[in-house]
This record gives C-alpha cells, structure tokens and sequence, in this order.
C-alpha cells in the first residue's frame, strides 16, 4: 500500500484538505437525504442554511472589508522601541556600558 | 537543518471555518437533488404562481408539518380583529329576478330564506337568488349571501342551494389531484362535450395525502375508504348523498363515486361536538385558525348546499351550513387558492361567475386545466336551462 506523501506544498495540503472536506459533505447530505422525510424538507432545510450561511460569510468578509480599510486609512502610529522606552524612564540609554571604576575613561 | 518545504507550512485552518466549509459544501450537494426535483415539478402544467406551486410541491415532497405550521403561524399573526364597522350593503350575487328568464311561474319548491343572524339585516340578505339569467321558474342552483358572525360583522359567507331533482354531480380529477397513477384522469377541466349542460363548478376535498381519508371513482377505489369519515357520494342510479361512511374500504357496488373528507362537520342536523383539533382533522392548519373554508351539506329534501367564506373556522363554517339547513355536511377544500364557487349565467359555460367577489381565483378557473379535483354540476338530460 503507497502512503500519501508527507512532506508536499502548502498548496497541496490545502487541496487533500479540501477533498477530506467535501467527503465529509457528501456523506452528511446523504445521511440528510436518508433520514429526511422527503426531498422538500431537504431542499427547504438546505436553503435556510444557505441563508445562514452566505450571510455570515458575507457579514465577516464585510467586517474584515471595513477593518482593513480603516487600517489603511488611520495616521501611521510611529513606534518606539523598547530602546527609547527604556531611555525615558530611566535617563538612561540601555545599550551603552556604563565604564567601570578600573575601566579606563 | 529544516527543509524549505516545512519552513513553508501553511497555518492550519481555524476548526470553526472548517465546519462551516463542510456545511456549507453538504447544503449545496442537497439542493442539487432537491432542485431538480423542483424544477421536474415546475415544469408540468400549471394554473397557479410559481410560489402556490412550490408550497405544494414542499407539501408533496415530504414537508406537509412545515407548510402547516408556517400557515398556522402566518394565520394567527394576521387574524382579523373583532368588531369593526358594520357594513352598508351585501356584495351582489345571482340575478335579480327581472334578469330571469320567462316561463311560468309553476308552483316550485325554494328553500326557505336563510335568517340573518346580525339585526338589521341588509338588503338581500339571506335571500335565494337564481344563479343563471335564463333559468326558469325552477331554478336548479339559488345562491344568497349573509353575515354569518355577529362578533365579525363585516364577513361575508356565500352559499348555494343546488336543486338534486334537477341537476347531476361529477367528480372530476385535476391534473395532479388525485395523484397518479389514475384511469379516466380527463384532462383536469370540465370537458368540452358536456359545457351545454353546465351550471356550476366547486373545489374539492383536501389531496388524499393530507386528509387521511379514500376515493372511490367512476366505481373503483382510488385510495382505500376509511369509516367513520364524512364522504360525498354518487350510486350509480344518480342520486347524491352526503355520509359518514360505515361501508368498509372497498367500493359497494351501488356506488360511482365517492369522495371523502375528514369527520362530518354537521351530523343529524347537529353540530360535530368534536369541531376542535385533533389527528382526525388531517394535516392542515387548526380548526380554530380563520381562513378561507368551504363545504358541502346536504338539507332535509336531499338537495345541496355549498358554503364559503374567508376568516372562517370549521366550526363558523359547520354553523354557516347548519343556518343554510344542512343536516350532515362536510369540508371542503380550504386557503384562499384553493376555494372556488362559480355558476354560469348562461348555457355553454357563458358568463361564468364567483359566487363571493373576493374569491381569489378567476371564474374561468375550471374552463381551463386545474391541479386540483373538483365538481361540475350538470343539468340532468332532458332538463331545460
């Protein structure tokens, strides 16, 4: 028996997953379809859920849509390294040695 | 020292988007079958919307309990309030009597007129109308109007009185009612060969999926007949009867049609005492629930009433009949789509005409090809218009 490859592209994990995925879809719907007591109740489930669905989607594509674009437009905060943080509260500069007593000046 | 192919490992998918991919891939592999089975449905012959079509399709498919308790919701959020202003005037039906036809004016029996219920009462109100214009001194279908519900003064109720000794009953199957396989269908509208004789067309039962009862048609059984259920009958020497069947599930052979529908609503001129909900009633909105109902009585004489109202419960509607003079009688087919009444005034299906103006569907209804099973009412051979 041939083992599926281990090491493969991220692409590539991305599509077996995408496969594993649908498997699981196909056997859920027809469980759906096998215990249902008709194909009406089926479709009619189905379409509530696609409602669902597709407006949650929608709804975070939205949302993410009005993040990024905020972001983009928001001033660029301009950001202080640890370096200066340490330098204001202390008077100090963290990198620099202080010389020793029997280092030379 | 790490590859460069498991440096680039891509972040692993949260488990929640996962699942709802898979629901999302499930949902539209089960509407794949769903719609094609839908779009098989839609595309036979139809006489009504798209979306009256799919609710039946939904009803057929499996979805009788949804529909239900959609309409059982949608009904009880948009009852009508009581009360309200009383209304003026009746809507106009039937033919005045100048409209009538000559002939003479022979001594023939009309029923008697129906009492108002709500004083005073309105011009024409309970008073038997003739349905066709040229119908002479006995007129084989009367029609009147009156207000049925004092607490709801502004509804309606239509009824007509069908003279038996003169006219014949069909059953006529629809295109999809009862469903197939059948022999001797027709073509779902009453035939061309027979329209010289028509006076009048009304809806049927409910379909035999949702009323849990049997049909017996043109002396066969259609679906198995179930005792204890209120059934229109027609023996083969032409007389009609109205029933609560105690014959068994076949077909006696007296018999040519027979056609049932949940428990009598009136019994030995009495009301069913049992007029709420309950599994007898069928897969269908609550008793208790108004909407458009109809039924079909019979009185002491053996002649045919027919009632129909909108905002109606099967009890208002048994209590319609019982004023008309019904002694037993049973419901009919219910929703505004399915509830139809016409006469035609004239020979030849001319002039056809609702007998409530707010009827939904139009007077040509059974002109043309109609899903549902219904009744044509002939003039008996040898009678005259």
């Amino acid at each position: 028996m041939r083992r599926l490859p281990r090491e493969i592209t991220p692409g590539a994990a991305a599509r077996r997953t995408l496969l594993a995925d649908c498997l699981i879809a196909l056997v859920l719907a027809l469980a759906a379809i096998a215990l249902a007591a008709g194909i009406g109740v089926v479709g009619f489930a189905a379409l509530l859920v696609l409602l669902v669905l597709v407006l949650w989607i929608a709804v975070e594509a939205g949302v993410r849509r009005v993040l990024r674009r905020r972001r983009r437009s928001a001033p660029p905060v301009r950001r202080r390294g640890r370096r200066a943080q340490v330098e204001d509260e202390t008077g100090l500069d963290p990198l620099r040695e202080e010389p020793t007593a029997d280092q030379p000046r | 020292m790490p590859s460069a192919r498991s440096e680039r490992r891509p972040l692993p998918i949260p488990f929640w988007r996962r699942a709802r991919r898979i629901f999302l891939l499930a949902t539209i592999a089960c509407l794949v079958p769903a719609g094609i089975s839908w779009m098989g449905a839609m595309s036979q012959a139809h006489n009504v919307g798209l979306g009256v079509s799919s609710v039946e399709w939904l009803r057929q498919n499996g979805g009788g309990p949804i529909v239900t308790q959609i309409e059982n919701w949608y009904y009880t959020l948009t009852a009508p309030s009581k009360g309200g202003p009383a209304l003026s005037a009746l809507p106009q039906v039937g033919v005045a009597s100048s409209e009538g036809g000559g002939g003479k004016t022979a001594k023939a029996y009309r029923p008697p007129k129906v009492v108002p219920l709500i004083h005073p009462a309105l011009p024409g109100e309970g008073v038997w109308k003739k349905a066709a214009a040229g119908a002479g001194p006995r007129p084989p279908v009367l029609v009147t109007t009156f207000r049925s519900d004092p607490e709801y003064p502004q509804f309606v109720a239509g009824v007509a009185w069908i003279d038996s000794a003169r006219t014949e009953l069909a059953y006529v199957p629809g295109l999809a009612e009862p469903p197939p396989p059948l022999a001797h269908r027709g073509s779902g509208e009453v035939p061309e060969g027979k329209r010289g004789r028509l006076v009048a067309t009304f809806n049927g039962g409910f379909p035999l999926e949702t009323s849990n009862a049997g049909l017996i048609y043109r002396g066969k059984v259609v679906e198995a007949m179930v005792d204890g259920v209120a059934t229109v009958v027609e023996y083969r020497d032409g007389r009609i009867d109205i029933v609560k069947w105690e014959s068994g599930a076949s077909a006696p052979a007296n018999v040519w049609f027979a056609k049932q529908n949940l428990p009598p609503i009136i019994n030995n001129g009495k009301l069913n005492p049992n007029l709420s909900d309950g599994p007898e009633w069928g897969e269908t909105v609550n008793n208790a629930v108004r909407v458009w109902r109809s039924g079909i009585g019979i009185d002491s004489r053996g002649n045919l009433l027919y009632a129909a109202a909108n905002y109606q419960t099967v009890e208002s509607l048994a209590k319609i009949l019982q004023r008309a003079g019904a002694v037993r009688a049973l419901e009919l087919d219910i929703n505004e789509d399915w509830t139809s009444f016409i006469s035609y005034r004239h020979p030849g299906a001319v002039q056809p005409s609702n007998l409530l103006p707010e009827m939904f569907r139009p007077a040509e209804r059974y002109l043309t090809p109609d899903e549902r099973d219904f009744f044509a009412l002939y003039l008996r051979p040898g009678q005259k218009w």
